[in-house]
């Protein structure tokens, strides 16, 4: 795709910072929200660790797994673009079809109406709360060559994020309580991307699932390459690779579902 | 431009009872049934014509439309909006179209109307000139400006819809699909947003398809007429000639004489045909077509009074398509 046509998709991302700048209590809440999160999770770790002198498998000592579990909810919160909910809502109020009616993509226009949601919630509630915990408790500062990967690796995770999104919004097609079809995937997928227990401690089977899912690239993947979980290049490469495949895989597959789905469109009335 | 071969539409209705027992056995069993909302749909719309599709409700208007603007696939049969299938070619076609549909937006609802279309510049890539010219037309016709920087959720039904009508043109389209573009707008707005549509058909050869229930809509934009019924098209042709199957006409007279006994004369001399009396103590004439010639009327009432004034006028659309809808008349 050219420059000029991914031009078009810009006022969709420009338009979608716009209406969102107008809910501004949108973001306290989520800082609330992600703060309160973190604080549940870090003192809930303390408890753990104070019984476990030792320190934890997986070579999660406290301050590390501190940062593990501050920056988990941080991901969590980039990854809430909103995008299932905007479409499933779309396809059930029927006002998909005004949407069919632009020159454009459908996904690619959600794709990028949810960057700016991510992006702004990234900055503007993440920001402060990572600020708030760096001062509170003691973490451990990642290197550059971490973040670099972190980098990298937290914008797939971001592709990840929206194609599971994605398809999650179109079963609105399918079924209408989309409200049940979401908080199932808020915690299944929560739980697998490694967002509440890192993969490293998981139970063995537990871990082995999690390892062949889509979401340990949303969640454990970024962290493990920004702490240094892994094992040399190669281990850094072999994170990012399954983070590109798994991307890749949900793009192809929400791209199919959405032309399955768009040739059943029913828009009754109106 | 508009083409449509046998288009059909139907869609699977889950079946429920009434009532919460009804409700409930749903959870059970599901029976669903097939509703054939259009049934072998067949037209042709030429390049530059204003063409109204009307039909009772649930004749399968909307979902025609549905089908022609790309949104929804036909269950079988064929169309051609400018040359693309709309469902197959979705994009392409949605470049080449606007659509008003009067009860859904096509604004950025959280936005003020301004916002929409400096997002519309961009989506359909419009030039600058072409923008500022239909900026300008938009300003000059509807008074945009007027709707200032309020979101489109806070406007009312009338503001909206003005910029609705200006959304679906901004572009130049080939073809403008207008379903119920006058929706809660008044008289005065009413009329602009006729000239406006009339104005880019002059000016640009915009095909216009508008489904209203709204008759001054259609006889103050339309040259042609689809009427469609359960389904199907049972009249097409020019709006004159839809008119003129009408199987009752009138004449209005005046002259010089009493009422009544010119009101017992004619339900003599002319079996079938029904006079009375309107306003300005005029006599109104209305007389079976297949039973009188005009000429024949004409002669009976200039033979017999001594007629000052006369007009006849045209057949009322609404009377001719609530004939049609009930099935009296078969095109």
């Amino acid at each position: 795709m050219n420059a000029s046509a991914l031009r078009r998709y810009t006022p969709f991302a420009a338009s979608s910072l716009q209406s969102l700048l107008q809910y501004r209590s949108t973001f306290l809440i989520n800082a609330l929200t992600a703060t309160t999160a973190v604080g549940v999770q870090v003192f809930l770790w303390r408890a753990v660790y104070g019984g476990r002198p030792g320190g934890l498998p997986g070579g999660y000592d406290l301050p590390r797994l501190t940062t593990y579990v501050l920056l988990a909810q941080v991901l969590g919160l980039m990854q809430a673009s909103r995008v299932d909910e905007e479409v499933s809502g779309e396809v059930q109020r029927g006002d998909i079809a005004v949407s069919l009616l632009r020159p454009v993509s459908y996904p690619l226009a959600r794709f990028a109406a949810g960057l700016p949601v991510s992006l702004t919630n990234a900055t503007l509630v993440a920001v402060p709360v990572v600020a708030l915990y760096a001062l509170l408790l003691p973490l451990t500062a990642p290197t550059w060559g971490g973040m670099l990967l972190f980098a990298v690796s937290a914008a797939l995770s971001l592709v990840i994020g929206f194609g599971v999104n994605l398809l999650v919004g179109l079963a609105g097609f399918v079924t209408t309580n989309i409200w049940g079809v979401r908080v199932v995937k808020d915690s299944v997928v929560a739980f697998f991307a490694g967002q509440v227990v890192p993969l490293a401690l998981m139970p063995g089977p537990l871990a082995a699932v999690a390892r062949v899912l889509p979401f340990q690239g949303m969640v454990d993947g970024p962290l493990r390459l920004l702490l240094g979980r892994y094992d040399g290049a190669a281990g850094a490469a072999v994170i990012l690779t399954a983070q590109l495949g798994w991307a890749a895989a949900l793009c192809a597959l929400a791209a199919l579902a959405w032309r399955g789905a768009v040739r059943r469109v029913e828009v009754l009335g109106g | 431009m508009i083409v449509a071969e046998n288009l059909v539409k139907e869609f699977r209705v889950a079946e429920r009872g009434p009532g919460l027992i009804g409700s409930l056995s749903t959870l059970f069993s599901r029976e669903h049934r097939l509703v054939r909302a259009v049934s072998g749909v067949s037209f042709e719309i030429p390049a530059g014509t204003k063409a109204a599709y009307i039909g009772a409700n649930g004749a399968g208007k909307s979902t025609t439309v549905k089908m022609l603007t790309g949104i929804m696939t036909p269950t079988s049969g064929r169309a051609l909006v400018a040359g693309l299938e709309p469902y197959r070619e979705r994009r392409r076609n949605a470049a080449n179209i606007g659509v008003v549909f009067g009860q859904r937006s096509q604004l950025w609802w959280d936005l003020p109307v301004p916002d929409s279309f400096r997002i519309l510049r961009r989506v359909h890539e419009i030039p600058d000139a072409v923008y500022r010219r239909n900026m300008a037309l938009f300003q000059e016709l509807l008074d945009l400006d007027a709707l200032g920087n309020t979101p489109v959720r806070q406007l009312s039904l009338g503001q909206r819809m003005r910029a609705e009508v200006a959304a679906s043109l901004v572009h130049d389209p080939k073809v403008v699909f207008l379903d119920e573009p006058t929706v809660g707008l008044d008289l005065v707005l009413k009329e602009a947003v006729r000239r406006l549509v009339n104005h880019v058909n002059a000016e640009l050869g915009t095909t216009v398809l508008l489904t209203s229930h709204d008759m001054g809509d259609i006889t103050a934009i339309c040259d042609r007429v689809l009427v469609v019924n359960h389904g199907e098209v049972v009249h097409r042709g020019t709006m004159h000639e839809l008119l003129r199957t009408a199987d009752t006409r009138a004449v209005v007279f005046e002259h010089h004489g009493g009422p009544d006994e010119a009101i017992s004369l004619i339900g003599k001399g002319l079996e079938g045909a029904s006079a009375r009396l309107v306003d300005g103590g005029r006599i109104r004439v209305e007389y079976p077509v297949a039973r009188w010639t005009s000429r024949q009327v004409m002669g009976f009432l200039l033979d017999h009074f001594d007629v000052t004034d006369c007009v006849a006028p045209e057949p009322d659309l609404e009377m001719v398509l609530r004939r049609i809808y009930a099935g009296r008349v078969a095109a």
